[in-house]
């Protein structure tokens, strides 16, 4: 079971309002889209909701359990993890000791030597076994955001926010990755994904929440939601405006 | 290595055993006493960059505390033994002790902070030094501006003479410094400081809890600094603030521990031993003058040039190394005054550091793709 | 009383020295986000190059001034130029100037030994004048000092807000890249603040040589005021600085009249700490910190 809902979350950075009042829930077993043009807040909600900002006000609650003020490591440890948009790996790490690092912590914590080993099964995973041994210096744009993938999957989360892991791969690719979030959720976890390809977003999310200037202008089934008119101007306007 | 942990901590007991019997070999040889004292003060030096190291090594985050923390040890002794009458041994557990409040103090302070911690904990670290000087000299029961004699100070026999019990208590701390980091090395809390030296927020959200690791680490830190300021005391004849809080403590650690790398717990052993070595020597050439400026220039050559330190480059390419150790030795007879085994291993370890130096061999890695430009205009374009 | 105000009144004074050590090590770390330790060499070296311009030429050590600021702006910008060629990280910056300050401090020791060095009052008359405000003294070198500092802190002011320069050091602080695309050549930007906050370090220098004897050790006691001083002001921020230092200052006086010399460093150490956990953005700090 993973019940997560937030109320009315406000982030501002200076005079830009990130999140202006967001309010919303991620059930247990689906696949949430979360969609808006560049700059709609949706990598700041998934940063909000994983503690890696405080958010100005609002609340979270997971289970029943208000986890607003939770550090990020109580978060991740609670079963909600992410990955980053811009890879961040730890740079003086290989591969492999880059996606040890969430096994040590957690629940249930384990010894670096046993990390290292179940590091393995999760570079496999994602199809990075070939670099496990490799810094990450020799990892390109696509590998990191898999190594992105397997360092979030390691924590074994119950909910995974996905920011952006299938953007810039050709069409091959994206079908695998799609592949890929469908054996991850397969496997029991909820994912919220963030993406710009609608084919994916269509394709994968049962749900689909959309983002405007730091509000959700539209919520629900994802055939319908891309068809409201909002939705139409908001999304597609401003991504015709800047392509 | 990583895959034996017990592999390094086994290593340093061997090695201990083998050197509790030096001051008996010294004795039977008779060599001077200095050779002791010598070894002492690597030790010493061992131990206090070690600690260093631990906390800013491992964590990234800059210190320049070194000189309070030693300080608090090297005054708790002063002050408890000598004006109180404390046993002695208890004492050294209590400088730790103590040297870990004022770290965990800093900590507390600093840690909370969410932006500029890094820049805010290095200066604050260069500050208390100094304001523990003051409080020292307002308090007539710490110093009160007097200093305090410490020759008088009642040591047991069961270590041997004086020199020698000097020599074995720094072989303990330096042996359990050097054990601690080993351990912490290869170990969930080392794991957890090397994730936040390279990016500490993502090491949150990966669930390491950063907050106590820094603070465990840094009483760690504190405690052997500290530990090792208590046992220094007994090798001073007379402390003063002028000459405890300073910033000579600070200066040495850092510059072994860039020097040996700060990467792996060999680093600053080994740059414990050849700063203490090479300074020695310029010292005693009457070269005291220009030996501070050779310390600040080789600290900008390291960070500029070396900044992986010399461990790791000696590692990776043992052989000019060797080399450079032999052309070492063989220097020392040519040039001479070999007056002094001392002397001999300056020219080894002078010998050995400049053949890791030599720009052959391997150059640096090749950084393939440029993946943090490249995903800036990905994301953008979408 | 008079104690009391006087002394008080003379660590309001000393205020004015504080800001003027202060004003360019908050502009190096706000902007160019270097935290620039050889700052306090080149205050040091200032006061006694102004010492030895007095002993052994008979200067005015107000005309050493002339000397001073363009030598040390000139070895800012050198050092700036040096940093952005080596792409020095903040952290970096850090170890590279300790490594700079202790071959300054060691080279002072050398040519200056490590004796106090002071004017006479021959070649500093200034040290024993004092200006008359009834009965409280306030020294010329700690007034003149102190109104410099306000000038300097207010053309400071001046130079960000309203000039071309101003606003390009604005952009810089906020992102090269940025900067960059509007035009601005971060690099020049750079080496001229640098330049800048050196300067100002030498006026500091000159005005603590002719209050004060020097020694090399002084400048590691500034490290804690200097700091206490920024951190309070709010980093980059000029006026904050110099509020800060005269805030600074006058806990200082008290502290000293209360429990003596000694007490002063504890009590601003104490206001640091203060400042780090109730209002760690500083007094007119814009972003949190
Ligand atoms: N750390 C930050 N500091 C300042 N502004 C920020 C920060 N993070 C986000 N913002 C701003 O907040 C707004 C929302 O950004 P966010 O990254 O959440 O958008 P997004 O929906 O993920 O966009 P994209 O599709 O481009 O990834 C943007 O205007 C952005 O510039
Ligand atoms: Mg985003």
């Amino acid at each position: 079971m993973a019940d997560l809902r937030f109320e009315d979350l406000v982030k501002h950075f200076g005079g830009v309002h990130a999140l202006d009042g967001v309010s919303g829930h991620v059930d247990d077993g689906e696949i949430l889209g979360l969609v808006g043009p560049n700059g709609s807040g949706k990598s700041t909600l998934i940063n909000v909701l994983s503690g890696h900002y405080e958010a100005d006000s609002g609340r979270v609650v997971l289970d029943g359990e208000d986890i607003t003020d939770r550090p990020a490591h109580r978060i991740i440890e609670m079963g909600l993890a992410r990955t980053y948009q811009i890879p961040r790996p730890f740079s003086t790490m290989t591969a492999l000791e880059n996606v040890s690092v969430p096994l040590m912590f957690g629940a249930e914590p384990k010894s670096p030597g046993e990390a290292r080993e179940a590091a393995r099964e999760w570079l496999e995973f994602v199809g990075l076994e070939a670099y496990a041994d490799e810094p990450i210096t020799s990892l390109n744009l696509h590998q990191l955001k898999y190594l992105e993938l397997a360092r979030a999957l390691a924590a074994r989360p119950r909910i995974l926010f996905l920011d952006e892991v299938l953007s810039g791969l050709n069409p091959a690719e994206v079908n695998e990755s799609i592949e890929m979030v469908r054996r991850i959720h397969d496997s029991g976890i909820t994912i919220v994904i963030v993406e710009h390809l609608v084919r994916v977003v269509t394709s994968l999310a049962t749900r689909i929440m959309v983002l405007d200037r730091g509000k959700v202008i539209a919520d629900g089934d994802p055939g319908e939601v891309m068809r409201l008119p909002e939705v139409v101007t908001a999304y597609l306007g401003k991504r015709a405006q800047s392509a | 290595m990583r895959q034996r942990p017990w592999l390094g901590p086994a290593v340093t007991l061997v090695v201990a055993v083998a050197l509790w019997f030096y001051p008996n070999l010294v004795d039977a040889a008779g060599w001077p006493i200095f050779y002791l004292l010598f070894a002492y003060t690597v030790f010493f030096w061992v131990t206090q960059a070690s600690s260093w190291n631990l906390f800013t090594g491992f964590s990234g985050y800059f210190s320049f505390g070194q000189g309070a923390f030693y300080g608090v040890g090297v005054y708790a002794l002063g002050v408890l033994v000598v004006k109180r009458g404390w046993p002695l041994l208890p004492t050294f557990v209590v400088g730790g002790l103590l040297a870990s409040v004022l770290g965990l103090f800093i900590g507390l302070v600093v840690f909370r902070l969410r932006r500029l911690r890094g820049e805010i904990f290095a200066l604050m670290t260069l500050a208390v030094a100094f304001v523990l000087g003051a409080v020292a000299r307002i308090s007539p029961t710490i110093d009160g501006g007097q200093g305090i004699p410490l020759s008088s100070v009642p040591t047991p026999d069961a270590l041997g003479t004086h020199p020698q019990m000097i020599f074995r208590l720094g072989l303990i701390t330096a042996v359990l410094a050097v054990v601690v980091v080993q351990v912490v090395q290869n170990s969930r809390l080392g794991w957890g400081l090397f994730s936040i030296r390279d990016d500490e927020d993502v090491a949150e959200t990966l669930g390491v809890p950063t907050f106590r690791f820094k603070m465990i680490a840094l009483g760690l830190t504190s405690f052997l600094a500290g530990l090792s300021g208590a046992v220094h005391a007994l090798q001073v004849s007379y402390v003063t603030i002028e000459e405890v809080f300073n910033i000579r403590v600070p200066l040495m650690v850092i510059l072994m521990s860039i020097l040996g790398g700060t990467r792996h717990w060999m680093g600053p052993v080994l740059g414990a031993l050849v700063v203490h070595t090479m300074s020695d020597r310029l010292n005693r050439a009457g070269l005291e003058a220009v030996s501070d400026i050779i310390v600040g220039a080789l600290l900008i050559l390291m960070i500029v040039a070396i900044k992986e330190g010399l461990y790791l480059r000696m590692r990776e390419r043992p052989l000019v190394t060797a080399i450079g150790a032999a052309v070492g030795v063989a220097a020392g007879f040519v040039l001479g005054p070999l007056d002094s085994a001392v002397t001999h291993l300056a020219y080894t370890l002078l010998g050995a550091v400049l053949g890791a130096m030599v720009p052959v061999g391997r150059r640096r890695r090749p950084q393939s793709g440029a993946p943090a430009t490249q995903t800036i205009e990905e994301v953008v374009g979408g | 009383m008079s104690l009391w105000t006087q002394s008080i009144v003379s660590g309001l004074l000393s205020g004015g020295i504080y800001a003027m050590m202060s004003l360019g090590m908050s502009l190096s770390w706000g902007v160019l986000k270097i935290i620039n330790l050889a700052h306090f060499s080149f205050i040091l070296l200032s006061g006694y190059f102004t010492y030895q311009l007095a002993f052994s030429y008979g200067w005015d050590p107000f005309a050493a001034i002339l000397v001073c600021v363009p030598v040390f702006a000139l070895a800012g910008m050198a050092l700036q130029w040096a940093f952005d060629k080596l792409r020095v990280s903040e952290f970096e910056s850090l170890l590279l100037t300790f490594g700079l300050f202790i071959i300054f401090e060691s080279i002072a020791s050398t040519v200056w030994t490590a004796d106090f060095r002071r004017m006479d009052t021959v070649q500093n008359p200034y040290q024993s004048q004092s200006v008359w405000l009834g009965d409280i003294a306030l020294p010329v070198p700690q007034l003149a000092a102190f109104v410099v500092a306000v000038i300097v802190a207010f053309g400071t002011r001046y130079l960000m807000e309203k000039t071309d320069f101003g606003r390009a050091v604005r952009a810089l602080s906020q992102d090269r890249d940025v900067a960059r695309a509007f035009g601005i050549d971060p690099h020049r930007v750079a080496m001229r603040l640098a330049g800048l906050a050196a300067a100002f370090a030498a006026i500091a220098g000159v005005f603590i040589a002719m209050s004060r004897a020097l020694w090399p050790g002084l400048a590691v006691e500034w490290f804690g005021i200097v700091f206490s001083v920024v951190i309070l002001g709010g980093l980059g921020s000029t006026l904050g600085t110099l509020i800060a230092a005269v805030i600074i200052g006058f806990v200082g006086g008290v502290a000293t009249v209360v429990g003596g010399p000694p007490m002063a460093p504890l009590a601003i150490f104490l206001v640091l700490i203060a400042t780090l956990l109730f209002r760690p953005q500083g007094i007119m700090g814009r972003s949190s910190i």
